[in-house]
């Protein structure tokens, strides 16, 4: 009967596991011997502290425990007390030392052979008489622009062709295995490549400029002439360089880059297709929104192409399937 | 708790905040045997027992020096284990809890006996594996382990009313569960 329960009744279960403190235990102890109802209700308590507790099951040794305690923490000590919450300095940190990663991985080569070209390119104009009599010393301007914008735009598209992940890169193997992703690196390449192209061509331009060789056309003409085809050549040859690989898309860069070149020289006309090879190939507004149109998809398919994300979609990859 | 006696819980927790493994052995020493049972009465399984009980001294031993001596050390020890078994436990099938033992239908023997059998043997030990968690977990943490009924409130953050209240509500339930099952009466 509920009704006839005892305020003692209350003690039973803690009696019962034994975590009574004395006094009360020999309360409940007394009242025992004249309750007609407690003991059964004791009993059942017993009944579930026996059936509970596990008897045949010894706990691990402390020494052991101790041991394998020190070692876990050891080991991970950083994951599990840093994870929460946002690393604040990450970022800058983690972005410099990704650019310096990664201008130690371009081979000396490219950019010495880009000074080389471009710095070829100055001496042509530079030296009197180099350019076969034609034009230094009639139209000195002129030809400067023209050497820098039939220069500087190949150099870039070489560069750029090269950046994207070819298997002649010794650390190939070891960038497709990092956790960074594809498309990060390669922008970090890019910024890499075609800043030091830029930096090179500036200067073309600014010691042309500064020369008598250009003083006629000016820095900005100088500039104008090679901007707006290099970006365009540069973000087409990077988006073949994604979707085909390094090498197809520097021959695509030097084939179009000819074409032009034929267009503007050898059938040189005034019929509308050569106006319109002209115009694309100059430096204005629909040319460099074209550019960056190109380059976003360029980006964009690094990061989606193949099952290996990052990697160029045929032939050779850094990760191979099972 | 400006000031804790040498040798203490709180004491020895101190050095093992310090940096003292010595001491965590014996702090775990003092409590191993409620710790380890409470535990594998939550897991039902030694190994998985024993990982909880790493995953909890892992803890003990970290965060050791958060340790504000607003309860008592066992306390606080047991609240670490449950939220680590909890944690590891979560994603885990537990074995069916019936709520409401009384209107249950008589079943046949088979996984009946199959569930005595993992539980120890008796149909008792069965029938509390059966209890909803928050049962099983008052019935653990004042038969197992050992606690009195403050403590328990304290680590369940429940009042003690609440306790009592679940411990009769386990008790009725295994009654039910065993008279159907015709060990009594």
């Amino acid at each position: 009967m509920r009704s006839m329960t005892c305020r003692m009744s209350e003690l039973l279960p803690a009696y019962a596991a034994g975590s009574l403190a004395d006094a009360d235990r020999d309360r409940v102890r007394a009242h025992l011997a004249d309750c007609a109802r407690c003991p059964a209700d004791l009993a059942a308590w017993q009944a579930i502290a026996a059936a509970v507790s596990p008897a045949h099951q010894r706990a691990p040794e402390p020494a052991q425990l101790v041991r394998a305690v020190l070692t876990r923490s050891a080991l991970d000590a950083g994951p599990t007390d840093f994870e929460p919450g946002p690393r604040p300095f990450r970022q800058p940190w983690y972005l410099a030392a990704l650019v310096l990663a990664e201008a130690r991985l371009i081979r000396l080569a490219v950019p010495v052979a880009s000074a080389l070209v471009m710095a070829l390119g100055v001496a042509v104009v530079l030296i009197p008489g180099a350019t076969g009599g034609a034009g230094s010393a009639v139209y000195p301007g002129t030809v400067a622009g023209d050497l820098l914008a039939l220069i500087a735009p190949i150099v870039a598209a070489a560069g750029v062709a090269g950046a994207y992940r070819s298997r002649r890169d010794p650390a190939a193997e070891l960038v497709a295995a990092t956790p960074t992703s594809g498309r990060l690196l390669l922008l970090v390449r890019l910024t890499l490549v075609l800043g030091y192209d830029l930096v090179l061509a500036v200067a073309a331009s600014a010691v042309l400029a500064a020369t008598a060789a250009g003083t006629a056309a000016g820095l900005n003409a100088l500039i104008g002439a090679w901007l707006g085809p290099m970006a365009l050549l540069s973000s087409l040859s990077l988006l073949v360089a994604v979707r085909f690989g390094p090498d197809i898309a520097l021959g695509t860069a030097v084939g179009v880059w000819a074409l032009r070149i034929l267009a503007g020289g050898v059938f040189a006309g005034d019929g509308w297709p050569a106006r319109l090879v002209v115009q694309a190939w100059s430096t204005n507004v629909a040319v460099l929104a074209v550019s960056v149109a190109f380059a976003i998809a360029a980006v964009i398919a690094a990061g989606r192409s193949g099952p290996f994300a990052g990697e160029p979609n045929n032939g050779w990859r850094a990760t191979h399937p099972m | 708790m400006a000031r804790t006696e040498p040798g203490s819980d709180a004491a020895l927790l101190r050095s093992v905040a310090a940096g003292d493994a010595t001491s965590l052995a014996r702090l775990y020493q003092r409590h191993a045997a409620p710790l380890f049972g409470y535990l594998y009465r939550l897991a039902g399984d030694r190994m998985i027992a024993e990982e909880i009980l790493q995953d909890t001294m892992v803890a003990v031993w970290r965060s050791a020096a958060a340790f504000e001596g607003r309860s008592k050390v066992s306390t606080w020890l047991f609240g670490i284990a449950r939220r680590q078994a909890h944690n590891r436990l979560r994603g885990r099938a537990f074995p069916v809890t019936i709520a409401d033992l009384p209107d249950r239908p008589d079943q046949a023997a088979g996984p009946e006996e199959l569930a005595i059998a993992a539980s120890g043997g008796t149909p008792v030990a069965a029938a509390i594996d059966r209890l909803p968690d928050h049962h099983r977990d008052v019935v653990a943490l004042v038969f197992v382990a050992g606690l009195p009924l403050a403590d328990v409130a304290e680590v369940l953050s429940i009042p003690v009313g609440t306790v009592k209240s679940r411990l009769h509500h386990a008790r009725a339930a295994l009654a039910a569960a065993l008279v159907a099952e015709g060990v009594c009466e």
